[in-house]
């Protein structure tokens, strides 16, 4: 199969290769990049495990040709946290455990990192219905939820005290 | 709307009365040993130690494994690349029976980057996949296994079943070969229902046996039941359907095998719930003489499926041996459907006969349970485990017991969270909720008028279990209380001027955990003054490694982030019991504590030696040794340069165990039904649990949320379904549902312990019992529902809006 030339930046970094027109944009990332926080967990874009952040957008890697991806800027679970630190959405699901096996988290993580800018204040509900595209078969959700909400009031916190 | 509070973790509610409990329950023993248990002498260990509100353990400490895991940094099988490795994937049945001949592997071994292809013959030299655990028939005859073969010969057995085995450069060039395989199938007709398995010319799944039927297990005294039915007031009957489930953790299975020709050695890296057992069972199908190293990395969930040898582990070991070089087999999600042990399917007939004022005195069940199309790994022993535990929590005078394995066209079942408890407790705590409508009693007051007593205590079931505490009324009465189930008519009330319909439910379980056994724990001062812990059960995302770090931590004053615990490697881990049955804390973790003692003795006396002092004097904290009361100190890492015999660094203990612990509790679920649409909604939810003792109430929590909403996922939405032809239709997330953020509540969780005395710390284990007590919560709720507002008695799991809306619409009728 003829491949094409595909230009995207990973967590703030260049990179060029050469993809087949069939793969996908998780497979560039995890078997090709060496980016495996994001994980596969479905091959029907069910479960959000493969989700990263697209040009601003929570996508499911497993549905994004690489060739689609092309010139985009993607952020991976990898990108979220500064060089020493975490995200607050990370911290707070150490703090809230909000996580098991940690196979669902990069996906979560990097999803309720999307949905907080576009809900900042968001409510439970609004929470369990913006997740409700990624799967996690180990905590039950209730401490998924409890650590979003525990992020956005902590971010909010912090820009009021910015203001 | 939803109404749950979500309670902090109470760190230890154990109040005096539990502890009084506790006491009678000695004296209890004292008078029951020798006395009345006729024969059968009662052996428990003596009080557990209490630990203080300092103590690391009980403290809801923040896991150790987390920081790589939020930072995407785990690393499970499928994230690890070899370097010059190779890929696999399975070439599976198509159809659920027939016989097949492999024509030519021509086209597929020309294909671009294929290196190996495996069929039936090239692995004649390796044995079947063992099944065990079968038991006697009334005959006094055990059923023989059908075990699996590592590659089908020339009949398969149900979907999925593999055929081939195609290694290529990349997944891609492998798939592209699997589908220029030539082979001829001959179809043949297909037995897929639990129930229809022994029906009159029902297709043999094993032809050359009389019939469908695996085994037949008995267990009771069948003419005291009898006797006791002759003498009822009246019989409760219920007939239901146990639907079966698929695991689905959200990692699937992977392997990757490696081949070391010059020491004779493979490496199998593999996400297992243990790798002595899953060493042991593959180097016997192997049946070679090369060693068998195997490694787990992280498990992205178990379940108990994943603790099983699948084909793809002595596949991979073969490749790579062939092609001197590693090779990785990566199952999709619809390999997990089709291929993964299932769990549950029992189709089941169960009778109640009570006296006039509604006190049970004899339980008669006759149950057939699903096997699939062979004997999985211990797939013919789960439902017994049920079978055992099937009088609960009540004080039933005589058990019958018929159980019916059966073979269909269909994947094998195996344990799945809970391995049998689950059904039972759903059997006894639907028909005990059929018996208090039967008898125009309320659910609670049946309860209490059958619960065995903690007077009773110890107690031996008619099913042969011992059971040491328990405090059922208890549980339930504060559980109740939790739930304001006193105010439920007001909140009926509200639904109905909604045009709701309003029910409420409850299930007191009970469950056998950390099944008789033992489980080594190997503790080791390092140079830095850390510590670590060699252990052979396995995480899949329970959090052991900050559990048993807070054992050993606490014995030896270290922080629990100075305690490293290692898990997962033959090579380095010498012998395991591995992670199954909620075994891991109360075996692993007490095995765990009176190593960290035997080492902290260790250390003491080494530190009694530098600092001149007598070793009593020598108090651990903070990573020193100091003597009391004085500035005289030494760290622990000068105390693991002082020592003059690398033995004094080391320590090891294994703690056994004769009996099951019983963990036990009480839910409570409230559903409200939009008549519309039939949509049943999860309201409230409330767990009392009794888990003997608390390690980390937040990882205790974690494990009970996860539970419950696999129970509910049961009880509401999912479901396994093949069609007649034994195609499964529900092969993806497409089609099943498991349960999301949107469709659960919050939980109000509290423990009311009553600390084990058959257990050496007086823990019960915890992994499964959220799933054990949800669904027949859920159910109960769900047709107390509709008994209330339609008269219905009876509807099958899962009540999906459709089941719901058809069952109203049936009763209007
Ligand atoms: S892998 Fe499941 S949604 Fe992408
Ligand atoms: S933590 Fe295991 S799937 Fe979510």
């Amino acid at each position: 199969m003829s491949k094409m030339q595909i230009n995207i930046t990973v967590n703030g970094k260049k990179q060029e290769l050469l993809a087949e027109p069939r793969e996908l944009l998780i497979h560039v990332l995890r078997e090709r990049l060496g980016v495996t926080g994001p994980h596969v967990g479905c091959d029907t874009s069910h479960c959000g495990a493969c989700t990263v952040d697209m040009d601003g957008k929570s996508v499911k890697a497993c549905t994004v040709f690489a060739a689609q991806a092309n010139g985009a800027d993607i952020t991976t679970i990898e990108g979220l946290g500064g060089p020493d630190g975490l995200h607050v959405l990370q911290q707070m699901f150490k703090e809230h455990h909000g996580l098991q096996c940690g196979f669902c988290t990069p996906g979560m993580i990097t999803r309720a990192y999307r949905l907080l800018q576009e809900i900042p204040n968001p409510s439970e509900e609004e929470v369990r219905f913006g997740m409700a595209g990624n799967l996690c078969r180990c905590t039950g959700y209730q401490n998924i939820v409890k650590a979003i909400l525990a992020a956005a009031a902590e971010l909010n916190a912090a820009k009021e005290a910015a203001q | 709307m939803r109404e749950s509070r979500d309670r902090i973790y109470p760190l230890d509610n154990r109040t005096a009365s539990h502890m009084f409990a506790n006491l009678m329950a000695h004296a209890c023993i004292c008078f029951r040993v020798g006395m009345t248990d006729q024969g059968n002498e009662i052996k428990m260990n003596v009080a557990p130690p209490r630990f203080g509100s300092k103590s690391l353990v009980g403290s809801p400490l923040r896991r150790k494994e987390d920081d790589a895991f939020v930072r995407g940094a785990g690393c499970y099988t499928g994230d690890i690349a070899k370097e010059n490795m190779l890929h696999a994937v399975v070439v599976r049945s198509p159809m659920a029976s027939g016989s097949f001949v492999i024509d030519s592997l021509d086209e597929a071994l020309a294909a671009s980057g294929v290196k190996l292809i495996l069929t039936a013959e090239d692995v004649a030299h390796m044995s079947d996949l063992p099944a065990m655990g079968m038991r006697k028939g009334p005959d006094g005859i055990k059923a023989p296994y059908r075990n699996i073969p590592v590659l089908c010969r020339d009949k398969v057995r149900y979907v999925g079943d593999a055929i081939a085995f195609v290694v290529a450069e990349t997944v891609e060039q492998a798939r592209d070969a699997a589908e220029l395989l030539e082979i001829s199938f001959e179809g043949a007709e297909a037995v897929i229902d639990t129930g229809e398995a022994l029906a009159d010319g029902a297709p043999p799944v094993w032809p050359d046996a009389d019939s469908n039927r695996a085994y037949v297990n008995t267990l009771g005294d069948a003419d005291a039941t009898a006797e006791a039915f002759k003498n009822a007031h009246h019989v409760t009957v219920i007939d239901f359907v146990q639907n079966r489930l698929v695991s689905n953790y959200m990692e699937t299975r992977a392997a990757i095998g490696d081949w070391d020709g010059e020491r004779n050695r493979y490496t199998l890296t593999v996400g297992s719930q243990g790798v002595h057992g899953t060493r042991d069972i593959v180097s016997r199908i192997l049946g070679d003489d090369a060693e068998l190293r195997v490694i787990t990395p992280d498990v992205g969930g178990g379940f108990g499926p994943k603790g099983f040898v699948y084909r793809e582990y002595p596949l991979v070991l073969e490749a790579a041996k062939r092609l001197g070089r590693p090779v990785r087999w990566v199952g999709d999600r619809t390999e997990h459907f089709l291929t993964d042990a299932h769990g549950r399917d029992n189709v089941v007939h169960a009778e109640m006969a009570m006296d006039g004022e509604g006190r049970f005195l004899g339980l008669r069940i006759d149950l057939t349970a699903a096997m699939g199309a062979y004997t999985h790994q211990f797939g013919v022993a789960i439902p017994w485990f049920g079978v055992t535990m099937s009088t609960g929590v009540y004080d039933i005078p005589a058990l019958d017991f018929t159980l019916t394995g059966v073979f269909t066209h269909t994947c094998p079942v195996d344990a799945y969270r809970g391995a049998g408890r689950p059904e039972a407790a759903f059997l006894i705590e639907t028909l005990v909720d059929a018996c208090a409508r039967d008898m125009q009693l309320a659910p609670d007051e049946i309860r209490r008028r059958n619960f065995i007593r903690p007077d009773q205590m110890p107690y031996r079931t008619p099913g042969g279990r011992l059971y040491d505490v328990g405090e059922f009324a208890g549980h339930m009465d504060r559980a109740m209380e939790n739930a304001d189930w006193a105010g439920f008519p007001a909140r009926l009330e509200t639904s109905k001027a909604r045009g709701r319909v309003r029910g409420i439910g409850m299930a007191s379980y009970i469950e056998a955990c950390a099944f008789a056994g033992s489980e080594p724990a190997f503790v080791a001062l390092q140079d830095d003054g850390t510590v670590t812990v060699d252990i052979g059960t396995q995480s899949n995302g329970q959090g052991h490694a900050t559990a048993y770090a807070q054992f050993v931590a606490e014995t030896i004053g270290l922080d629990i982030n100075a305690v490293e615990v290692i898990q997962g490697d033959t090579d380095r881990i010498a012998k395991g019991g591995g992670t199954g049955g909620s075994r891991s804390i109360p075996l692993g973790g007490v095995s765990a504590y009176r190593a960290g003692e035997a080492l902290a003795t260790k250390i003491r006396k080494i530190a009694s030696e530098e600092l001149e002092a007598s070793p009593d004097d020598i108090e651990l904290s903070g990573g020193q040794a100091v003597v009391a009361g004085t500035d005289k100190a030494i760290s622990l890492a000068d105390i693991a340069k002082a020592a003059t015999d690398p033995a004094d660094l080391k320590a090891e203990a294994e703690f056994k165990q004769d009996e099951a612990t019983y963990p036990n509790g009480t839910h409570i679920c409230e559903v409200e039904i939009d008549p519309a649409t039939g949509i049943a909604e999860v309201v409230r939810y409330t767990i009392v649990d009794d888990f003997g003792m608390t390690v980390n109430p937040m990882l205790l929590a974690g494990q009970v949320h996860g539970g419950v909403v696999q129970g509910i996922g049961q009880a509401l939405l999912e479901q396994t379904v093949y069609d007649e032809t034994g195609q499964l239709l529900t092969a993806s997330f497409m089609d099943y549902a498991l349960p999301r953020a949107g469709d659960v509540p919050n939980f109000s969780f509290e423990t009311r312990n009553v600390p084990s005395i058959t257990n050496a710390l007086g823990i019960k284990g915890a992994g499964e019992a959220g799933t054990i007590g949800a669904a027949p919560a859920a159910m109960n709720a769900v047709t107390d529902a509709l008994y209330r507002a339609y008269g219905v008695t009876h509807i099958n799991m899962p009540a999906t809006p459709a089941a719901v809306w058809e069952a109203i619409r049936r009763a209007r009728e």
